[in-house]
Order: C-alpha cells, then sequence, then structure tokens
C-alpha cells in the first residue's frame, strides 16, 4: 500500500476541504507514516498560510515550478516534520500564491494540462520508490476545473468533503454522475460541519443518516464530522491536530484515517470498496 | 437396461487443454487479422490524404489534427477509449498488449482502441522492430 495517492475534493468551498486535508496528513504522520502533502489549489493556495509557522526562510521551489517542468518534485517540496515534532516524515509542496503564478496557470494551454497530468501520473513512482513516501495527498481546488480534474484523476482514492447543505449535496450528486463515474475513480464521501454533535449521537441519527446518504449519492461514507464550535471558530490556517491534540474532530479524522488503510486499493467496485467489517 | 437408468452420451475424447488451444489459436489468427486489417485501413488513409494533397497542392494533414486527449477532452470520449488515454497516462508509451494487462480488456480491443485514437489525432504511435508503441504525443 505504499505511495497511494489520496485526493481531497469538494463541489464547491467551504465544505472544510483544506483543514481535513491538512489534518489527514498531520495525523498519518503522528502514526509514523511518511506524507506527501500537495497543494493542487493553483487559483487559492493556502497551504502556505496553514504550514506557515513551519516553513523557514523563502520557498525556493513552487508546485507550479514542478509541473511546468523547471525543477524535480524533490527540490518542490519542503521537509516541515521538525517543526511540528511529527514522528513520520511530512513534505509539503506549495501552490505559489503571487498574482502572476495564479495568472499564469489561468492562461495555460490544454497541451501543458496533458503534461500536468502525466507529471502527476509519475508523481506516484518517484514518491515511494525514491522519497520512501507511504501516502501522498493531494489537496485540490473545489468542483470541476483542471487543476481539480487532474488530480483527481491521477489519484487511487478520492475523499469528497461535504456538508448537510443541499447545494453541496446536489453538487456532489452531479459530480459523481458527471465526473466521477465516468473516470471509474474509487470514491468516498465525507460529511462534515453536520449539525450539532448532540442532535446525531442522542438520538441514534447517524446510522439513518449514513444509510440515506449512501442511497442519494450511491457512494460509501466514510465518516460524518459534526459541526464543532471551536473548530469553526478557530482560524482555518491552525493545525487542530498539532494545536489541538486529542479533540475530538481529530478522533473521527482518525476514524476516517484508519477506514481509509482499509480500503480495497485493487478493487475498482466502488459497491466493495471498504474491506470487511470495517466500515460500521 | 432398468428403468431410470440414464444413458451416458459418449462425448469425442478431446482433450480441454487441446480445445483450449486451439481456441488461442483461433484468437492469435483474429488478432493478426484484426492488425492487417487496421494497418490497411492506415495505408488506404495515407493513400488517400497523399491523392488530395496532389490535387489541391496543399498539406491536407493540418495541424488540426492533433489532438490534446487533456482530462475535459477525455469526458467527452466513448468510455472505451477513455480508458485506453487513462491508462497510457500512466504507462506513457505502451505496446496493445501492456494496455489490455492494465485495463483488464482483450489486447485486440486495446489495438482497436488506440488506433481509433491515433487515426482522431489523440495519440501517435511508433513502430520498434516487430512492436508497435503508443503513447500521447
Amino acid at each position: 500500500m505504499k505511495g497511494k495517492v489520496i485526493s481531497v475534493h469538494s463541489s464547491r468551498g467551504g465544505t472544510g476541504k483544506t483543514v481535513i486535508a491538512t489534518n489527514l496528513a498531520v495525523t498519518y504522520a503522528n502514526k509514523g507514516l511518511n506524507i506527501a502533502l500537495l497543494d493542487l489549489d493553483f487559483r487559492a493556495p493556502s497551504l502556505i498560510t496553514v504550514f506557515s509557522k513551519g516553513i523557514r526562510g523563502p520557498v525556493k521551489h513552487w508546485l507550479n515550478d514542478f509541473m511546468s517542468g523547471q525543477c524535480t518534485i524533490e527540490q518542490a517540496l519542503i521537509n516541515v516534520s521538525e517543526e511540528y515534532n511529527l514522528s513520520g516524515r511530512l513534505l509539503i509542496g506549495l501552490a505559489n500564491p503571487a498574482i502572476e503564478a495564479i495568472q499564469n496557470i489561468m492562461g495555460k494551454s490544454r497541451a501543458w494540462e496533458v503534461t500536468a497530468v502525466k507529471k502527476l501520473f509519475s508523481l506516484r513512482s518517484t514518491l515511494s520508490n525514491d522519497m520512501d513516501i507511504d501516502r501522498c495527498i493531494f489537496d485540490t481546488s473545489p468542483g470541476i476545473q483542471y487543476s481539480s480534474i487532474n488530480a483527481v484523476i491521477s489519484s487511487d482514492v478520492s475523499i469528497i468533503v461535504t456538508t448537510l447543505d443541499s447545494l453541496d449535496i446536489k453538487g456532489v450528486q452531479r459530480m459523481l454522475a458527471e465526473f466521477y463515474d465516468a473516470f471509474e475513480k474509487r470514491t468516498v464521501v465525507l460529511m462534515n460541519k453536520v449539525f450539532p454533535q448532540t442532535r446525531i449521537w442522542s438520538n441514534g441519527r447517524q446510522k439513518e443518516l449514513i444509510s440515506q446518504m449512501e442511497k442519494a449519492l450511491k457512494h460509501p461514507i466514510i465518516g460524518v464530522i459534526p459541526c464543532y464550535c471551536d473548530v469553526l471558530q478557530a482560524k482555518r490556517a491552525s493545525l487542530l491536530a498539532v494545536e489541538k491534540l486529542g479533540h475530538p474532530f481529530l478522533r473521527n479524522l482518525e476514524e476516517v484515517a484508519e477506514k481509509l488503510e482499509h480500503i480495497d486499493w485493487i478493487n475498482k467496485n466502488r459497491r466493495r470498496c471498504f474491506g470487511k467489517g470495517n466500515f460500521e | 437396461m432398468a428403468a431410470g437408468e440414464t444413458v451416458k452420451k459418449k462425448s469425442p475424447t478431446l482433450d480441454v487443454n487441446v480445445l483450449l488451444a486451439m481456441l488461442i489459436d483461433e484468437l492469435n489468427q483474429v488478432n493478426k487479422k484484426l492488425d492487417s486489417m487496421v494497418e490497411l485501413n492506415g495505408k488506404m488513409l495515407k493513400t488517400q490524404e497523399e491523392f488530395l494533397q496532389r490535387i489541391t497542392n496543399q498539406s491536407y494533414r493540418s495541424e488540426a489534427i492533433k489532438l490534446e486527449p487533456d482530462a475535459m477532452t477525455l469526458l467527452s470520449l466513448p468510455r472505451s477509449l477513455r480508458k485506453t488515454v487513462m491508462a497510457l497516462y500512466k504507462l506513457k508509451e505502451a505496446t496493445a498488449e501492456d494496455l489490455a494487462r492494465e485495463t483488464n480488456r482483450l489486447r485486440a480491443v486495446e489495438s482497436a482502441s488506440a488506433n481509433q485514437l491515433v487515426r482522431m489525432g489523440y495519440l501517435k504511435k511508433k513502430r520498434e522492430g516487430r512492436k508497435v508503441y503508443f503513447y500521447i504525443g
């Protein structure tokens, strides 16, 4: 299972995609796994802000440079494990937040996009064989655009993060039917910011909710993360997995990480995505 | 013969292995025929192009023929062709046999699909000895 690639995607912004991707990466690294976390949201880069405390000095190479063939992936990755006191290695690849870089990406041709997707496909062998990386996580841009499509099609499994908002749910339904199913991707849905914890757990509605959502989306739900007020109030740029160890949000995420480990990476049948007895 | 006793028909004594070998042989011949048909088709297209080029006195093969199989374009392709391009993204360059191994489809299916993509301008192919390699140009 070494070198597997997980993309974190959503149909719209604000679902908590980056919070999930960054904290999932730190959760894995805390367990001793070697992780690469790549910011593939070239239009709205955010990892540079989330990891600002862990980046020493100016960034020499961006992921934009790697995608354009101006540097190697080794040069584009920054090791932040020591700064966050992690047991495994956490390497982050940052998208350039400069306006010129964003404009540059937006003006790229189709030929460039083909090269970009080929680079993402070949990344897997470099990361696992040459850099001993166990998991690579792509934090993508929301919706259907080149950077997110390229990330999704080149990953082994996709996590779609959604809230219970009907706009999100409809968006995910459309995206699954028109895009994910066309590419036959292994996909799981993670429900985030779901109404207050007490209302789900007290009346045992969680299972009912999962079964309703699986029926509506026709894809497995890998987890339901309640809406925690302090998580919402915390800065989006903060790293909960470092700053608030033991927080219930992180326990939820650990469960997601555990379930991801039991995904049948080989089986292409999405209905049999999980190993025996690991989903409930 | 007692009532109710079933009569076992004696089937011709053909070994299953022999049958399978014959089947594989037949399939290989079908593959060869398909390949030669694809090759012939390609030659016919080339002759047609040369003829058109001669009568119009200009290059018939325009730049527009070279198309980029980017992710958005893949969505508009039929599922069978999309699968071949996806496999080529991963393998970079591959024979029809390599593609078949990656997609779990028949070699003949991959050969037809890849050649179709070459004709459409999405892929290129090159011959190295007896092997034909497909790649994204």
